[in-house]
């Protein structure tokens, strides 16, 4: 018979499941989770690829292969990934990071221009601090760029995506100390980077 | 290497994972300062505050956000097919061998599991029916995997000199 802290153990807490197992039922009803997570792997296939068209050709694969495997999606949130988690997310982004790694191998491509992107991204109403607001987007973008892939993973998915250590662990495929070892190194590398100046 | 050398970077790894999980939080509820911590490093705190200032989400356009939902809507009713004879559930593999979704030929890199990943996030093969035969998603990726690396193989015998990997490849990194 099992106690009472092993049945809370076991308790899923993947914040998704009532849309997962609406879009299982219905898959005309996966649209709810598309719109929801859009945004995130398309930011994260952009820090990745670099530019628009492969972000593009990316979310789309994520998404068309997520909705064919959803039945092969497996639920495993733990009471240590923190209340809110979503396995279905981790999920979604190793998709995303498979995708993007096909995208890549298929054009060839380096990652381009994080200065360009910056340009996009600068708060366009912000008229007075315009132009300082893309130098300092650009500088940033730019250190984080020159990190090794697996840093600047690390990185968009902590700042970017806002994932736990914990997500990220799953996305990555490494433990959660190993990730929080790549994140301090990583961040130690663009403090270095950035240097002092404000 | 003494213990300390390694107890340390986890330690301070640890230190700077309680840093950015305050900073994300404050950036959520709307804090107008970051949060403090003597201890950490100021150059890493500095660097951390302007990662979240400059480090933003980036959406689509509405146009291609708009064609990829149609796409999905397109896909979707062919994918509640209905229960082959015997089967629990629809015969998902005929959707692979028909392209529904779209997408050209599959790439089973796409649904792969890289090495090393937490059993908790590894995607799960279902049994499928296949022509009323039992056999499983892992055979029928095998044997994608099979005829797309010969095929890669055929050309690359016909192919000239290898050339030098791309520098965002996906190759393992040290922390």
């Amino acid at each position: 018979m099992r106690s009472a802290e092993e049945d809370r153990r076991l308790v899923h807490l993947d914040r998704d499941r009532p849309l997962v197992d609406a879009a299982r039922r219905d898959p005309a009803r996966f649209d709810a989770l598309y719109r929801k997570y859009l945004a995130q792997v398309y930011s994260y296939a952009y820090y990745e690829l670099g530019n628009h068209a492969d972000a593009e050709d990316a979310t789309a694969r994520t998404f068309l292969l997520a909705l064919g495997a959803l039945d092969r999606f497996e639920e495993r949130a733990r009471p240590a990934d923190g209340d809110g988690a979503s396995t279905f997310r981790v999920w979604l982004f190793r998709i995303a990071r498979n995708a993007v790694a096909n995208v890549r191998r298929t054009r060839r491509r380096h990652p381009e221009a994080p200065l360009e992107a910056a340009a996009v991204v600068a708060d366009p109403l912000d008229i007075d601090g315009g132009v300082a607001g893309r130098d300092e987007a650009g500088t940033a973008w730019a250190a984080v760029g020159r990190l090794p892939d697996e840093r600047r993973r690390a990185l968009v998915l902590r700042f970017v995506e806002e994932m736990s250590t914990a997500e990220i662990a799953g996305v990555l495929g490494r433990s959660e100390g190993a990730v929080r070892v790549l994140i301090h190194r990583a961040l130690r590398a663009v403090a270095r980077d950035l240097g002092p100046r404000r | 290497m003494t213990l300390l050398d390694r107890v340390e970077p986890a330690t301070d790894a640890l230190r700077t994972d309680r840093y950015l999980e305050a900073l994300i939080r404050s950036g959520e509820r709307g804090a107008s300062t970051a949060p403090s911590d003597p201890e950490l490093d100021p150059g890493l705190r500095l660097a951390a505050e302007r990662l979240a200032g400059s480090l933003v989400r980036v959406h689509p356009s509405f146009r291609f956000e708009e064609h990829l939902a149609a796409r999905l809507a397109e896909a979707a009713p062919k994918l509640r097919l209905p229960v082959a004879s015997g089967g629990e559930a629809g015969d998902r593999s005929r959707l692979r061998a028909t392209d529904p979704i779209g997408l050209g030929p599959l790439d089973p890199a796409d649904l792969a599991d890289p090495a090393g990943a937490p059993a908790a996030f590894r995607l799960v093969g279902h049994s499928l029916l296949i022509g009323g035969a039992l056999t499983s998603a892992a055979i029928s990726l095998t044997g994608a995997a099979i005829v797309a690396w010969r095929r890669n193989h055929a050309r690359a015998l016909a192919a000239p000199a290898p050339t030098a990997p791309a520098s965002g490849s996906e190759e393992a990194r040290p922390i």
